[in-house]
């Protein structure tokens, strides 16, 4: 699903956001100047390399840390002058979930629903329904602490939602969770938008900012890098590649399709590798239709046709000159 | 009022997690009791030597433990603020709208009730070995004790959100409770040592609780320690819990 935050209503929306921490080392400015909007309704992501400004940005935007400059709006409300209605409206879950180990799934989930000033008879019956939407009922009345990653992640996120919010802020939401788990997780984030949660997450696994988010930013140093949907970043860097192998028996063949293909419009570069040809298109899937007719009625034979698309991987290497892998961000599976 | 609400909540939180935490509770209840049984004797023989009646050890030093006791529950509040930092539980309360005075004193009005039932215990032991018990200076001495350890564990819970971690702040908090200990005649009175340390004792609160906790116990309500008590521990009270109160306000990093 693609949505154009700016013709959302914006849900959140920062100015210039800035803050830095005095360390042993010297100052360091964490943060430097983040504008977002987020729309009502999608699922926004923040992508970067570990100490890109992620965290601390979401910390201010929770009402955790304070701003230093620069100004947020959180469904309508001004973070910095009124954080109380702020967090009233919000749900969290950090990086370390912070349930009570020695308290069941239920408890830790009517705790939090009175402390959001829900009274008892609604609260119980919320986390019912919750441990129920999270596949949580069978572990509802044991401790948190025999929970295995997965479930602790759903009670995690049960937490963050027993009030419904209008606005999920999601910390690095699968990390530490093997790849069935957070698909699941996913499709249970996925079911939350669609109930009309805002979903703001952030996450240094170029899968999840690409199979989960809307819209995504990347950023890195604390500034922004690139903003727009996983779609159109992966298009701006290069486009999708297209490699080309084509029955070549008398030579001419490959230059001729070389000639031929470079002509076209959409074309944006084409290099003869040999045995084959790659050309770079703006859109893959809609050039290879239009490739298959040219090479056609010009008789080349084809013997095989491949189309690649680039990754976020790519985005973040185009802006930064660092692959996101060398930037310190585990991009593999994660330990179950 | 919603501070009330959230008071309760997190008193009843705080007091379920101790109850289900056995190690903690038999830790708890053995302390005092190995104090009684391990330390008491050793007074017994050397009790005329520093001016105090043979038959009234106890009187002199069960007092001294049940202060003791109230120091060193309070300032170990801060080991599970730090516990509680590291797993995410401080901060899954602070983005809530839970009232940030609520979040502080909710544990620490649970750990003054578990205080108060190992005081019982402590003093049922004693009674048991010939204490003499006054009732209403022992009521008023719960009063000295909770307010010890409540301003010890406001103290110990601002102190481990600043420092954040667990080698931090053992090093702050022992470093600033052994000489406190040391200096309050919790154990052996301090008139008996030399004209110093009598006039350092005066600039530490614990020798005020301590002095007071004996007087009560015996049952004198019009002793100077007794006011002078109140007069050192409320306002130092109120000063350390509006501090640790503005540090849960404030962000923790």
């Amino acid at each position: 699903m693609r949505r154009e935050g700016t013709h959302l209503e914006a849900i959140i929306s920062t100015v210039d956001l800035r803050k830095g921490f005095t360390t042993k080392r010297g100052r360091v400015e964490a943060v430097r100047g983040v504008s977002i909007e987020v729309g009502r309704g999608e699922i926004f992501g923040f992508l970067g390399p570990n100490g890109a400004g992620k965290t601390t940005t979401l910390r201010m935007l929770t009402t955790l840390l304070p701003i230093e400059s620069g100004s947020a709006t959180v469904a309508g409300i001004d973070v910095a002058r009124r954080p109380k209605q702020v967090r009233s409206r919000i749900g969290y879950v950090s990086q370390l979930g912070g349930a009570d180990e020695l308290a069941t799934g239920r408890e830790n989930l009517i705790l939090q629903g009175r402390l959001y000033g829900g009274d008892r008879a609604s609260v119980v019956s919320r986390a019912q329904m919750l441990m129920e939407v999270l596949d949580l009922k069978e572990f509802a009345d044991r401790r948190v602490k025999t929970y295995s990653g997965g479930q602790r992640r759903r009670l995690d996120v049960a937490l963050g939602i027993v009030h419904e919010p209008e606005v999920l802020f999601l910390d690095e939401p699968s990390t530490g969770l093997d790849p069935q788990n957070r698909a699941n997780l996913w499709d249970h984030v996925r079911s939350l938008r669609s109930r009309g949660t805002t979903i703001f997450l952030t996450t240094h696994y170029l899968e999840e900012a690409d199979a989960l988010c809307d819209r995504l930013m990347i950023m890195d140093h604390g500034e922004i890098v690139a903003e727009g949907t996983p779609r159109d970043l992966k298009r701006q860097v290069a486009g999708d590649s297209v490699l080309l192998s084509l029955h070549d028996e008398g030579g001419g063949a490959t230059t001729r399709a070389r000639v031929l293909i470079a002509a076209e419009p959409y074309v944006r570069e084409i290099t003869d590798e040999g045995d084959h040809l790659r050309l770079y298109v703006e859109d893959g899937s809609a050039a290879l239709p239009d490739l298959l007719r040219l090479l056609d009625g010009e008789r080349i034979g084809l013997k095989s046709i491949s189309l690649s698309e680039p990754t976020l991987d790519d985005v973040f290497l185009h802006q930064t000159g660092r692959s996101l892998r060398d930037a310190g961000a585990v991009t593999a599976e994660p330990a179950a | 009022m919603k501070t009330f609400k959230d008071t309760g909540l997190l008193f009843q939180r705080y007091t379920l997690q101790m109850l289900r935490n056995p190690v903690w509770l038999f830790v708890g209840f053995s302390t005092p009791v190995l104090y009684l049984a391990l330390f008491t004797p050793l007074l017994k023989h050397i009790a005329p030597g520093i001016g105090v009646r043979n038959g009234s050890v106890l009187e002199v030093f069960l007092p001294g433990i049940l202060a003791l006791l109230a120091f060193a529950s309070g300032s170990s509040m801060g080991f599970g603020t730090i516990f509680e930092l590291q797993s995410g539980v401080v901060e899954r309360f602070r983005v809530t709208p839970a009232s940030r005075f609520a979040i502080l004193i909710g544990p620490i009005l649970s750990g003054l009730v578990m205080m108060l039932v190992f005081d019982a215990v402590v003093v049922a032991i004693g009674v048991a070995v010939g204490f003499e018990i006054h009732w209403l200076g022992m009521l008023a001495l719960g009063v000295v004790l909770c307010l010890l350890a409540t301003l010890m564990a406001a103290f110990s819970t601002a102190t481990a959100l600043v420092t954040k971690d667990i080698s931090s702040f053992a090093a702050v908090i022992n470093g600033i409770n052994l000489p406190i200990l040391l200096l309050a005649g919790v154990l052996l009175p301090i008139s008996i040592g030399p004209e110093w340390m009598r006039v350092v004792a005066h600039f530490n609160p614990l020798y005020y609780a301590v002095q007071a906790s004996r007087s009560l116990a015996a049952g004198s309500f019009g002793a100077a320690a007794v006011w002078q008590a109140f007069a050192v521990l409320v306002p130092l009270c109120a000063l350390v819990v509006t501090w640790a109160t503005r540090v849960f306000r404030k962000a923790v990093a």
